[in-house]
C-alpha cells in the first residue's frame, strides 16, 4: 500500500514515545512512515542519561508502569529488548521524624502494616484500593476511545457511547454514582474522607499532583489519580515499574519496533513548519530548508507548538490562534539526578527493599498544598514535594562499579519565577534545596553524592521542546480533559488543518509514558487513510 | 395530638415559604414551622441597632426566579427590587468602576487597559449566550446516574441536543465555565490584574475556594445568571432589605391558605415504618402530616431531625461526608455618615453599587490561602453595600447602614482556636482595617456594629458549619450529586419526606428554585399515588 508518487503516507514530527508508537502502528499497517527527531536520539521524555562516567539513570521520568499493555503486546516490545522490573513495593513515604508509610503491591500487606498505627486506616485501605480500581477501570475505557464529535456525533461515537454506558452500568449503581462524584473532587477530600492519618493521605494523594501545577485541594485532582491508575495495576498505590537499563531502554525498544514495522527515523532533523495547500497539510519543512511531502503530518509535539509554531496563523484564523494560545501549560516540574557512592540511609527504614519504591517526600497533605501555593505566586517552595527513586537497587546494571543513582522529581518549580528571577541563575540553588530537603529524611545523603545534575523547567523546554517545560504537554485539569483536550472540537487527533494530526500527550488521554495518545491517533489516521480522506 | 395537615414544612426560609405557597396554591393544607421569631431564614431584615434595619445575612437579590415572582404574584405582596448600578473597587489612589452603562464602563476600563475595554463587550456577549444555554438546568430535576429510567434523562437529552447546536466556541466556553478557575477563565479575555480580580471575586462568594481554584468560574457565572425586572445580570436591593423578599413570599403563601408559625422549633421528624408521618416540636407538640418538607440542610434534616437508625447506613455515611465548610462572615455597620474614599472623595454614584475590596488577584489568593490552613484572612475580601443609598427607609434620616460580606472566615479554625467573642472581635477589626485603608473615616462614623462569624451563622440560622448555600457549590456537590448521589430528586429514603432548600439542586442564593421544584415534585408524586389508588 505505497503511494505511487513516492510520498510518505505519514511524517511524524518528533520522535517522543508517542510519535514512535504512532509510527509503529502506521508501519505495521503497511504505511510508509518517516519520523523526524530534532535531537540526536529518539524517545523524548523516556531517556536514560549518563550521570557520571559509567553511571546511568533516568533523565526525567523514572518509572514506565503506565505503558498501555496493548501497546507493549502489539509492538512486541519484549522481543525488542524491553525488560520490566516490578518491585513488590510501590511507595515509601518517610516522615521527617523517622518512620513512614509504605504502600506495597499487595494491598493486604499495606493494610497489615497500617494496622499498628491506625486500625481504621488498615480497614479502609483495601476498600479504597478496590474503589480506585473500579473507577480507574472505567477511566481506562474512556481513555481507549476517540472522544466523540460534539457537533455531529458519528456512528462510531454512538457505539462508543453505548459501550461506555454498559461499562458504567456494570460498575453497579452505587459505584457508578461514586465514580461521577469522585472524578471532579480534590484528591485531598477523596483521601481525607477515607483515612485518618495525614501521612497516609499524602502518600496516596501526592501522586495526583505530580507533574501538575495543582495542589491536592484542587478540584479534579482525583481524576488525575484515577487516570494514573487506569489501564495498569496501580490501584491506590500507583505503579512502580522500572525498565532495565533505564527509561531509555523503553525508547530503544520502541525505536526497534518502529523500524521493524518499516518506519524510517531521521534524527537531527528539526521541523520548523508544516506546509499546507488549500487548507490541507502537505508535508513539513526542516530547519535545513529541506521539504518533505506526506499525505499526513502527525505531530508528537505539544499542541501549542503544533498549532502556533508549525502553522501559518492565516491558516488557523484569529479565533483558533486565540484558543490555542490559551491552552494551559504551567510547567512546574524540575529534576535532580544524583550519582551516589552508596545506598542512602533513610531514617524511616533500615530495609533496602523499601527503597526500591517511589520514595515520596510528602509528609502531609498540607505540606504538598503549601508547596503548590508557592508556585501560584511564581516562587519555589522552600519545602518542595519530591518523588525519588534509586533504580540501581532494582537494576544494578545502571552502575556497574557498585555506585548508585538517585532520580529526584521536584514538584512545584514554576516555569516563570517572580521578580525577574531566572532559572539559569537559580539552577544550582534548586539542587541545594533538594539536597537539603532530602537530608531531613536521609541524613548524610549530601556526603555520598558524587555527581549532580539539575534540570529546571526551562531546561526541559530547551532540551525536550516542551512548551512551558510542561512534561504532560498541557495541564491535566478538568478543563483540558477528554473531548476538550487539547481543545474542544479538536480532541479527535485531527487538527484544524486537514491532514494534520496530534499524537502526543497534549491529546486525549493525556501525558505520561502510556503510548495511549499515539495508539489512539494511529487508529484515526489509518481510518482516514483507508477511507481515502487523505490525498 | 394536634391538627393534621397535608404538608408540614420544616423551616421558613425563602425556599420553604416558596414551597408552601405552591403547595397551598394546589389546595393542600400547609403549615410552615419556623424556629425563630421571624420567617425568611437567611433572607431576613432585623433591627439590630435601634432605628437601623439590617439585611442581617443575605443582602442582595438577582437570582429570584421571575416565574416565581409572577406565579406567586409577589409584587402585589410588597416585593419591590431596587436595582443598583455598578461595582466600585478602590485600588489605593486609583479605582475601578464598572456600571451598567457600556460607554461609561469602556471609558473606565480604558484607564487600565485598552484591550480589556475592548474585550468587555465580547465577554459580556459570551456570558449572556452561555447563561441562555445553562438557565434551563436551573429548572430541571436532576436524573439519577445510578438508575436508567429514560424519563429522568429526557430533559438532559434536550439539553445535549441544544449543546450540539451551539457554535464550537460557545461549547468550549461552556465546558471551561464548568471546569476552570475564575482567573484562568478571565485571563483569556483580560490582561489587567485589577479587572480580572474584580470580576473573579464573583466566583468566591460563599465558597471555600480561591479565585484560582477550578470550579470558581461556575460560581462566578452563577452570580451573573440573575435579573432584576428583566435586566439580565443585574442585582438589586429589595425594599425593606432581603427580609422584604421573605415577607412577600410569606404574605403570598398566607393568602393562598398556608399557615405560618414562628417560634415553633421542630425537634424531630416522626417516622412510622418507612414513612414520615409528621413532626414533634421542641415543646412536645406533635403535628401529623401527610408530607413533610424540610427546608433545613441535608445534615440537619437527616442526622439532626431523624432518629438514628432510621436511615440506611451507607446513605447516612454519604450525608456525613457532604462538604459544608462555611467560609463567609458578615459585618453589618450602623453609620452616622458615609465612608469617604481617598481615591474618589465625597458622596456620589460610586457608593450606590457594590463596593469590592479586591486589590489584586494574588492578594485575594493569599487571603484564601490563610483560610485554607484554618485562620481567617488577615486581609479579607469584602463585598460591601450601603443599602440606605438605594432605600433610605432602612435607617433614620441622614444615617446609613452598611453591609460587608466577607471571605474567608473558615468555620474550622486550626491549632485549637475557636470562634469565641475575642476571635469574633479580631475578625471584625480585620475587616474594618481593610476598609479603613481606602476610607480612612470609617471608624469615626460607626455607631453600631454586628459581626457574624460562620459559627454565628450556624447558630442563628441553623446552617451547618455556617455554609450560606447549605453545602459547598463544588462540582461534586452539584446537580445529581446534590446533596447525596442518587437522592438529588428532592425525595429522600424516607417516604413522604422531601427536601426543599438550597441543599438541593440548583443550590444557594435567593432563588426560590429548589422550593418550587420540590413542591412540584411532591404534587406530581401525590397525583401519581392518587392515580394508582383510583
Amino acid at each position: 500500500m505505497r503511494t505511487g508518487d513516492g510520498r510518505y503516507d505519514a511524517v511524524v514530527v518528533g520522535g517522543g514515545h508517542n510519535g514512535l508508537v504512532a509510527a509503529a502502528y502506521l508501519g505495521m499497517a503497511g504505511r510508509r512512515v518517516l519520523i523526524l527527531e530534532r535531537r540526536d536520539h529518539a524517545g523524548g521524555i523516556a531517556a536514560t542519561a549518563e550521570m557520571a562516567p559509567g553511571v546511568r539513570g533516568p533523565y526525567l521520568l523514572h518509572t514506565v508502569g503506565r505503558l498501555r499493555a496493548s501497546v507493549g503486546r502489539d509492538l512486541a516490545l519484549e522481543s525488542h529488548g524491553l525488560r520490566l522490573i516490578r518491585p513488590d513495593v510501590r511507595v515509601f513515604a518517610p516522615n521527617p521524624d523517622g518512620g513512614g508509610v509504605t504502600l506495597w503491591a499487595d494491598p493486604g500487606r499495606t493494610a497489615d502494616e497500617l494496622r499498628s498505627r491506625s486500625a481504621d486506616d488498615a480497614r479502609a485501605y483495601p476498600e479504597f484500593d478496590r474503589k480506585v480500581r473500579s473507577i480507574s477501570s472505567f477511566v481506562a475505557r474512556l481513555d481507549a476511545i476517540t472522544p466523540p464529535d460534539l457537533k455531529s456525533p458519528t456512528l462510531a461515537d454512538a457505539f462508543h457511547g453505548l459501550g461506555l454506558g454498559r461499562a458504567f452500568r456494570k460498575l453497579g449503581a452505587r459505584a457508578g454514582r461514586e465514580t461521577l462524584r469522585a472524578l471532579p473532587m480534590p484528591v485531598a477530600d477523596l483521601v481525607g474522607e477515607t483515612f485518618e492519618r495525614d501521612d497516609l493521605q499524602a502518600a496516596i494523594a501526592s501522586r495526583a499532583v505530580l507533574f501538575t501545577a495543582m495542589g491536592p485541594w484542587t478540584a479534579g485532582t482525583a481524576a488525575v489519580l484515577m487516570a494514573d491508575s487506569a489501564g495498569n495495576d496501580g490501584g491506590a498505590a500507583g505503579q512502580t515499574v522500572f525498565a532495565q537499563g533505564g527509561p531509555g531502554a523503553l525508547a530503544d525498544a520502541l525505536v526497534a519496533a518502529a523500524r521493524n514495522a518499516g518506519a524510517e527515523i531521521r534524527t537531527g532533523a528539526e521541523v520548523t513548519r508544516v506546509t499546507t495547500r488549500d487548507g490541507r497539510a502537505t508535508g513539513v519543512v526542516l530547519a535545513s530548508g529541506e521539504e518533505i511531502a506526506a499525505r499526513a503530518v502527525v505531530s508528537g509535539v505539544d499542541p501549542k507548538q503544533t498549532l502556533l509554531r508549525f502553522l501559518d496563523p492565516q491558516e488557523l484564523g484569529p479565533t483558533l490562534v486565540w484558543r490555542a494560545s490559551n491552552i494551559r501549560t504551567p510547567g512546574c516540574t524540575a529534576k535532580v539526578n544524583l550519582a551516589l557512592a552508596e545506598v542512602p540511609r533513610f531514617g524511616g527504614t533500615d530495609d533496602p527493599e523499601r527503597l526500591r519504591a517511589r520514595i515520596v517526600i510528602a509528609p502531609g497533605v498540607d505540606y504538598v498544598e503549601r508547596a503548590a501555593d508557592a508556585a501560584k505566586y511564581r516562587r519555589m517552595s522552600t519545602e518542595p514535594f519530591l518523588e525519588a527513586t534509586i533504580p540501581t537497587l532494582a537494576d544494578p546494571s545502571l552502575a556497574p562499579n557498585g555506585g548508585h543513582v538517585m532520580s529526584v522529581l521536584v514538584q512545584f518549580a514554576p516555569y516563570r519565577l517572580r521578580d525577574g528571577a531566572t532559572w539559569d541563575a537559580e539552577r544550582e540553588g534548586l539542587g541545594d534545596l533538594v539536597l537539603k530537603t532530602l537530608e531531613t529524611y536521609a541524613p548524610g545523603l549530601s556526603n555520598i553524592v558524587t555527581a549532580r545534575h539539575v534540570l529546571t523547567p526551562l531546561d526541559l523546554e530547551r532540551d525536550l521542546g516542551l512548551t512551558g517545560g510542561h512534561p504532560l504537554h498541557a495541564e491535566p485539569g478538568l478543563d483540558q480533559f477528554f473531548a476538550w483536550r487539547p481543545l474542544l472540537g479538536f480532541a479527535r487527533y485531527r487538527m484544524p488543518v486537514d491532514g494534520l494530526y496530534l499524537c502526543g500527550s497534549g491529546a486525549h488521554p493525556g501525558g505520561g509514558i502510556t503510548g495511549a495518545p499515539g495508539q489512539n491517533a494511529a487508529r484515526e489516521i489509518l481510518a482516514d487513510l483507508k477511507a481515502r480522506r487523505l490525498r | 395530638m394536634g391538627k393534621r395537615y397535608d404538608v408540614v414544612v420544616v423551616g421558613g426560609g425563602h425556599n420553604g415559604l416558596t414551597a408552601a405557597a405552591y403547595l397551598a396554591k394546589a389546595g393542600l393544607s400547609t403549615l410552615v414551622l419556623e424556629r425563630r421569631h421571624v420567617v425568611g431564614g437567611a433572607a431576613v431584615t432585623e433591627e439590630i441597632v435601634p432605628g437601623y434595619q439590617f439585611s442581617v445575612a443575605s443582602y442582595v437579590v438577582s437570582l429570584l426566579r421571575p416565574e416565581i415572582i409572577r406565579e406567586l404574584n409577589l409584587p402585589a405582596h410588597g416585593l419591590e427590587v431596587l436595582p443598583f448600578d455598578g461595582s466600585f473597587t478602590p485600588l489605593g489612589d486609583r479605582y475601578l468602576w464598572v456600571t451598567n452603562d457600556p460607554g461609561r464602563t469602556y471609558h473606565e476600563l480604558r484607564k487600565f487597559s485598552v484591550n480589556d475595554a475592548e474585550a468587555w463587550h465580547e465577554f459580556g456577549f459570551l456570558t449572556t449566550e452561555i447563561i441562555r444555554f445553562i438557565k434551563p438546568i436551573l429548572a430541571m430535576v436532576p436524573p439519577d446516574p445510578g438508575r436508567f429510567d429514560p424519563r429522568e434523562w429526557l430533559p438532559l437529552g434536550a439539553l445535549a441536543k441544544a449543546f450540539r447546536g451551539l457554535p464550537t466556541e460557545l461549547q468550549a466556553a461552556f465546558v471551561q465555565i464548568m471546569t476552570m478557575s475564575a482567573v484562568d477563565f478571565l485571563e483569556q479575555w483580560f490582561e489587567s490584574d485589577p479587572i480580572i480580580g474584580a470580576i473573579a471575586s464573583n466566583g468566591i462568594i460563599g465558597t471555600f475556594l480561591g479565585v484560582r481554584s477550578p470550579g470558581t468560574a461556575y460560581v462566578m457565572l452563577h452570580h451573573f445568571m440573575g435579573e432584576v425586572d428583566g435586566s439580565f445580570g443585574a442585582w438589586g436591593i429589595p425594599r425593606g432589605g432581603t427580609g422584604g423578599v421573605s415577607e412577600a413570599i410569606a404574605s403570598s403563601a398566607r393568602s393562598l391558605g398556608a399557615e405560618l408559625r414562628t417560634e415553633a422549633p421542630v425537634a424531630r421528624i416522626d417516622v412510622r415504618g418507612d414513612r414520615a408521618v409528621g413532626v414533634t416540636l421542641e415543646s412536645g407538640e406533635e403535628i401529623e402530616a401527610g408530607v413533610v418538607l424540610s427546608n433545613a440542610d441535608a445534615r440537619r434534616t437527616y442526622l439532626g431531625l431523624l432518629d438514628s437508625g432510621v436511615l440506611p447506613a451507607d446513605f447516612a455515611e454519604d450525608v456525613g461526608r457532604y462538604k459544608y465548610r462555611g467560609s463567609s462572615g458578615k459585618v453589618n455597620l450602623a453609620l452616622d455618615g458615609l465612608p469617604n474614599f481617598t481615591c474618589l472623595p465625597g458622596p456620589g454614584e460610586h457608593l450606590r453599587g457594590a463596593i469590592g475590596f479586591a486589590s489584586s488577584v494574588d492578594e485575594m489568593e493569599t487571603a484564601y490561602d490563610d483560610s485554607k490552613y484554618g485562620r481567617f484572612s488577615r486581609r479579607p475580601f469584602i463585598d460591601m453595600m450601603i443599602p440606605t443609598l438605594v432605600d433610605a427607609s432602612m435607617a433614620p434620616p441622614g444615617k446609613h447602614v452598611m453591609s460587608c460580606f466577607v471571605q474567608w472566615a473558615p468555620y474550622h479554625l486550626a491549632g485549637g482556636a475557636v470562634w469565641d467573642s475575642a476571635m469574633r472581635d479580631a475578625f471584625g477589626e480585620a475587616v474594618i482595617d481593610v476598609i479603613e485603608e481606602s476610607a480612612p473615616n470609617i471608624r469615626d462614623i460607626i455607631v453600631g456594629k454586628q459581626v457574624l462569624t460562620p459559627l454565628d451563622i450556624e447558630e442563628t440560622f441553623g446552617l451547618t458549619e455556617g455554609n450560606i448555600f447549605q453545602g459547598e457549590l463544588t462540582l461534586e456537590q452539584l446537580f445529581f450529586n446534590r446533596p447525596v448521589p442518587g437522592w438529588a430528586r428532592y425525595r429522600t429514603p424516607i417516604k413522604n419526606l422531601w427536601l426543599c432548600g438550597s441543599a438541593t439542586h440548583p443550590g444557594g442564593g435567593i432563588m426560590g428554585a429548589p422550593g418550587k421544584i420540590a413542591a412540584m415534585q411532591v404534587l406530581r408524586s401525590a397525583r401519581r399515588t392518587r392515580g394508582r389508588a383510583a
